[in-house]
């Protein structure tokens, strides 16, 4: 019974011009962006993995120097991309590409992709889940708006009802139809998609990208799941296929344009993040001076405990390098500084992340969008797991520095190192974190997509139940 | 008044109105019986200017309606089967903006003389048309025709679905918009109505204007036989 | 007639009391976006004032410092006095370039949340105080501001096509078309009073709520330019609403139902202010890509170490060129010191990027060109051009500070590159002959110039639409 009211429901949406037109333009823009999102990946990480290779050469021929020197003419980490940003490209325009790990401090990111574009792009991007997310939920309610008071409208519900059709049956077989419609679209596009990604990564981006993909899969068919549920539910409840068609609609719009702004401002007024230049000031005034000044008291603490410690009575008889311990003993402060400063304004990202989770209780779309960037591998969360790695690895080449300084250099003639030293350091490794890691924060916003479908899903039940066969 | 002279019209090949040659004069009422899709509504629409004609004109008091569409209609008054009025406005509310459309300017006092004329009780006049019967629209709709003084009243089946009463009521009306001197083309089904009220009778079939009679020359029962004659071929 | 028309056609809307609630919706969406504009503005304007206090405290410091040095009642190490040219020209000293928010820019938020809006200018290369990008998390950077051009752009079109989709279906549906078409009243006449209708009472809400709006969001109304932009503003405003009101009409010409007009025209508003955006930013990127940043930072790096290594050699060609800034006694001397040859190092580098930045400027300026050439294809990408202008939120402001702040990055090197080189050390009268950034405002004619532009596009947009809606009325098939 249900299959056969999920057939005539396919039939009725194939044979109907629009749909095939709506269909056609989806399916094109999918495929289109999955496309373009491709070309953008392969490009871009073909120049990020050159440039790491790059800025490791340019390290290791920096020549003969002061290993301070090299400290402070430092490394670039450039930020991977991962190759399900080819359907979800997240906050990755909107911050920068590169940062330059160098002696004293910890660089923001540089270079934010968004700001080499022309305001057009504020309209949005075209990708796989700006389709995803917004054009097909359209497409959902276009689908199924008139589900049922269409046929009330149409007189066919009566009948129906008078074969001993239940509503529930109904219900459900429309459901179906509406879901093979979109499978008969997505799926294809889906092909595409998973074609791209083994074409475009080597294997083991491949093989850390499937648990992701079935992650991101999920996401987005509670999502449509949800929006099935929504429309069938409305159109049941509905006086007329009009009022239903703008309700939907409304819901549409809601989801898609009112809800992510209004929750940015919610979230911002609920946890403010200081401007740039309160946070810089914040850092300048933790470091109170930095390695170069020797009037300090921190330096005045840190000869007088060296000098007791070895047991001699100036910095010139020290068995190490002054320099280098001095050096040392400015980042161990600084990194503290650093930390403190970046957990902090992290926190705030992360609270602000909480306030539009809490929001995707009103609207799924947050919730979507949240989990969608989040299994591309292209949110905020996953930026800072970068640049935390980076920052250690920065630190990591400071110890290496200052180490060799005060071991090998002496304390009063000029001292220079060269490739041996440069050698110590490890070439810079990322792992982008697994699945599970990302899962673990988004399971809040799964469970919530979840909820909506199961929700959207009863409430379709319920109204199906009690729909009106007549007007009165 | 109301002059159709070759009038057709044809929709992609299909004629749904052949020429037809038709004069009525005021003070006559000609009533158009013919199946469904005889061309009744057609030749109605054509001469409200809601569809262009193929070929031929209409005219009403001498105005050709595709050249003077606007001048033509300040003559007429136009009742469809359903009169549909404006919902969330009172009866008179209605009356008053389609008699001000026609250029009219009316006091209340005038505009619920004319509702009264139409037969709509006082009480009724200030609800909503939202609650309206249809044969208290139907009145509404004659209200509009006695406040513009329409010359041409073109009905379209305006009596099916009303009770008899209402239907006799309605047919009152007309005779009395006729007496003033109106000319009136009614497409209607009902025969006996036909005969009661009109002063002339014509069958169509398939576009054709088939025959013409003058109510006067017939009995009841010789419409209906010959109207059934005509449908059995 | 038409005002007859026109009050009868309030009276049924407004029986429906839809008016009231988009009133009502419209009103808080008008009102939330100004104020949300105002306060990205109170919070650059806190920003920049406190950067100016900072700059401030620090040049009381120095001034209090250098006669305390001078006098030898304070050492300091070399790096630290404020007296050494370097030293102040390149950290201690440095001063901030600020564009303050335009008269309107509490309207569109536009580019002003992507680009900085204070420097710290050096005289180190400017690429290393150009990057001064303020916090914000990336997400809501993604999502775009809610302030008053996002509901100009989104929302208001929608309540236009809310209350004009079923414009003439909806008297179709219900029968009144026939009878009132059979009262001498032509259709166009009856459609024009209906869209005046709609168009005062929607255009009449915006522009008094946007109104509303400027003085929620402490628009300085006095500023010079600020009414002309406002004007022109307004001026947008009604042409854009005037653009769907106009595509509303040509799709019910087409004489279809009510839900197929709702469907036909939330395609086209869809087509129009989210598709075609998004493909037309790909299609740009695809012809002009930008180069890579990571190319960039490469080029850099790579100038800045060939320079480093020819080093002494760069500052005797440099100084070869500059004559006039060698040092007064070319005795004995020693080797140049660590500031002198960074100038010669900065220059050599700068003289070697400029080939590759300047391939960034062409290719973003040829983006640019395309949007400008293009944007006619939707009209919410000409408005939006057109508000982020106004507003003073585009790429245009940014470029014109831009161009400033290069300028007096110039006159900044200029004043500390020769007493780098002749070693010449500061002193307290020299704080007052600094150089000085003022930011000075595009001429408001040039900005309405271009924002007059984008108002013809929409007034071509207009006629583009209304023409075939006017013609397709004559067709409108009244009757079956």
């Amino acid at each position: 019974m249900v299959l056969r009211i999920a057939q005539k429901e396919i039939t009725e949406m194939i044979r109907d011009g629009r749909f095939r037109a709506a269909g056609a333009i989806i399916f094109t823009l999918l495929a289109g962006a999955l496309l373009l999102g491709w070309q953008h990946y392969r490009e871009v990480s073909a120049q990020h993995s050159a440039a790491q290779r790059a800025t490791r050469e340019q390290w290791l021929g920096q020549g003969k120097k002061n290993p301070h020197s090299a400290a402070h003419y430092g490394i670039y980490a450039f930020k991977p991309k991962v190759p399900l940003t080819m359907v979800d490209r997240g906050t990755d325009p909107y911050t920068g590409v590169a940062v330059w790990l160098e002696a004293h401090k910890q660089n923001e990111f540089k270079y934010r992709p968004a700001q080499d574009a022309t305001a057009v792009q504020r309209f949005g991007e075209l990708t796989g889940a700006t389709v995803l997310q917004l054009l097909v939920p359209l497409l959902i309610v276009l689908l199924a708006f008139n589900a049922f008071s269409g046929e009330r409208e149409l007189g066919t519900l009566r009948q129906l009802l008078s074969f001993g059709v239940s509503q529930q049956d109904l219900e459900r077989g429309k459901a179906l139809g509406v879901a093979a419609a979109l499978g008969l679209l997505l799926v294809p596009a889906a092909l595409i998609g998973v074609v791209a990604l083994t074409a475009g990564s080597g294997q083991t981006d491949m093989i850390a990208a499937i648990p992701r993909m079935v992650w991101m899969t999920l996401g987005y068919l509670l999502y449509f799941g949800a929006f099935v549920g929504v429309s069938l539910a409305v159109s049941a409840w509905a006086s007329s296929s009009r009022s239903s068609l703008i309700i939907l609609l409304g819901f549409w719009m809601f989801n898609g344009l009112i809800a992510p702004r209004a929750a940015s401002d919610i979230a911002k007024a609920v946890r403010p993040a200081p401007s740039a230049f309160q946070f810089a000031r914040g850092i300048e005034k933790a470091m109170q001076g930095d390695g170069h000044d020797s009037a300090s008291e921190r330096t005045k603490r840190l000869e007088q405990g060296l000098l007791k410690k070895y047991n001699v009575d100036k910095i010139e008889a020290l068995p190490i390098n002054f320099m280098g311990a001095r050096l040392q003993d400015s980042e161990d402060h600084g990194n503290e500084v650093f930390d403190q400063a970046y957990s902090r304004l992290w926190a705030v990202f992360d609270a602000q992340d909480g306030v539009h989770r809490l929001l995707s209780a009103a609207a799924p779309s947050l919730a979507v969008r949240s989990a969608s960037m989040a299994f591309a591998g292209a949110d905020f969360p996953q930026h800072a797991h970068f640049a935390k790695a980076a920052e250690e690895y920065r630190r990591s080449i400071q110890r290496v520095m200052n180490d060799d300084l005060m071991r090998n250099a002496s304390n009063t003639g000029v001292y220079l190192a060269g490739g041996e030293l440069w050698n110590k350091v490890q070439p810079f490794e990322y792992t982008a974190p697994d699945a599970g890691w990302v899962l673990s924060r988004q399971a809040p916003s799964l469970t919530i997509l979840a909820l909506w479908c199961a929700a959207a899903a009863m409430a379709a039940m319920w109204t199906a139940r009690r729909v009106r066969v007549y007007l009165t | 008044m109301l002059e159709a002279n070759a009038l057709s019209k044809s929709y992609n090949g299909t004629t749904a109105l052949h020429p037809l040659d038709l004069r009525i004069e005021p003070g006559e009422i000609f009533c158009l019986l013919g199946a469904n899709g005889a061309g009744k509504t057609t030749t109605i629409n054509l001469f409200l200017n809601f569809i262009p004609p193929s070929s031929g004109t209409a005219k009403i008091g001498g105005l050709d309606v595709v050249q003077q569409p606007l001048e033509s209609k300040r003559l007429l008054a136009y009742i469809p089967e359903q009169v549909m009025l404006y919902k969330n406005l009172t009866g008179i509310e209605n009356l008053e903006y389609f008699t001000s459309l026609a250029g009219g300017r009316h006091s209340k006092a005038e505009l619920m003389g004319f509702l009264e004329e139409a037969g709509l009780a006082r009480t009724e006049a200030d609800k909503r048309v939202g609650a309206y019967s249809k044969g208290m629209r139907q009145k509404v709709g004659i209200a509009i025709a006695i406040a513009k003084k329409a010359r041409a009243l073109l009905l379209d089946e305006p009596t099916s679905g009303l009770d008899p009463k209402a239907s006799n009521e309605f047919s009152e009306l007309l005779k009395k918009l006729s007496g003033s001197g109106a000319a009136i083309l009614m497409a209607t089904h009902d025969l006996f109505r036909a005969k009661e009220t009109g002063t002339r009778v014509g069958i169509m079939k398939h576009g054709h204007l088939v025959a013409r009679y003058s109510t006067s020359e017939l009995g009841h029962a010789d419409l209906e036989r010959i109207y059934l004659e005509h449908m059995h071929d | 007639m038409i005002r007859t028309l026109m009050r009868y056609d309030w009276r049924n809307l407004s029986a429906d009391r839809a008016p009231l609630a988009v009133a009502v919706v419209l009103g808080v969406a008008i009102a939330y976006g100004a104020f949300n504009g105002s306060e990205w503005i109170r919070f650059q304007n806190r920003a920049i004032s406190e950067a100016l206090a900072e700059e401030g405290e620090r040049f009381d410091r120095i001034r209090n410092e250098i006669p305390k040095i001078e006098s030898g009642e304070k050492t300091v190490s070399p790096f630290a006095d404020p007296r050494q040219p370097q030293s102040f020209g390149r950290n201690m000293g440095t001063r901030y370039a600020v564009m303050p928010p335009a008269p309107l820019g509490a309207l569109a938020i536009g580019q002003s949340d992507l680009y900085p809006y204070y420097f710290r200018v050096s005289t180190n290369s400017r690429e290393t105080f150009l990057n001064n990008d303020e916090v914000e998390n990336p997400v809501h950077l993604l999502t775009g501001r809610f302030d008053l051009a996002f509901v100009l752009l989104y929302l208001y079109p929608l309540v236009i096509l809310a209350f004009s989709y079923n414009l003439v279906s909806s008297e179709k549906e219900s029968g009144t078309l026939a009878l009132t078409l059979s009262q001498p009243v032509s259709l166009r006449r009856l459609v024009m009073a209906k869209v005046l209708l709609r168009a005062a009472f929607v255009a009449a809400l915006a522009v008094l709520l946007s109104a509303a709006g400027v003085i929620i969001g402490g628009t300085n109304l006095a500023a010079e330019g600020a009414w002309s932009r406002l004007l022109v503003w307004a001026a947008v405003t009604a042409m854009y609403g005037a653009f769907w009101f106009a595509l509303a009409i040509a799709v019910n010409a087409l004489g279809r139902g009510s839900a197929t007009n709702a469907m036909t025209l939330a395609g086209a508003w869809l087509l129009f202010v989210i598709v075609i955006p998004s493909v037309l930013n790909v299609a740009i990127k695809a012809l002009y890509p930008v180069p890579s940043r990571v190319e960039l930072i490469q080029a850099i790096r790579v100038a800045g170490d060939e320079s480093t290594r020819q080093g002494s050699k760069l500052l005797a060609r440099y100084l070869e060129d500059h004559p006039e800034l060698a040092p007064p006694s070319k005795g004995p001397g020693g080797p140049p010191d660590f500031g002198t040859l960074l100038v010669a190092v900065n220059e050599a580098t700068e003289r070697k990027v400029q080939p590759v930045l300047a391939e960034f400027d062409a290719q973003l300026a040829n983006q640019q060109s395309m949007v400008d050439r293009l944007r006619y294809l939707s009209p919410a990408i000409v408005a939006q051009s057109a508000f982020n202008d106004l507003a003073g939120s585009s790429a245009h402001r940014y470029k014109h500070f831009l161009a400033g702040v290069d300028e007096y990055h110039r006159q900044w090197r200029g004043f500390f590159v020769p007493r780098i080189l002749r070693k010449e050390k500061l002193n307290a009268s020299d704080l007052a002959r600094l150089p000085a950034f003022t930011f000075r405002e595009e001429p408001t004619a040039d900005v309405t110039g271009r924002a007059g532009v984008a108002f013809v596009g929409l007034l071509v947009a207009v006629v583009l639409a209304g023409i075939p809606a006017v013609m397709a009325l004559r067709r409108y098939p009244v009757a079956g």
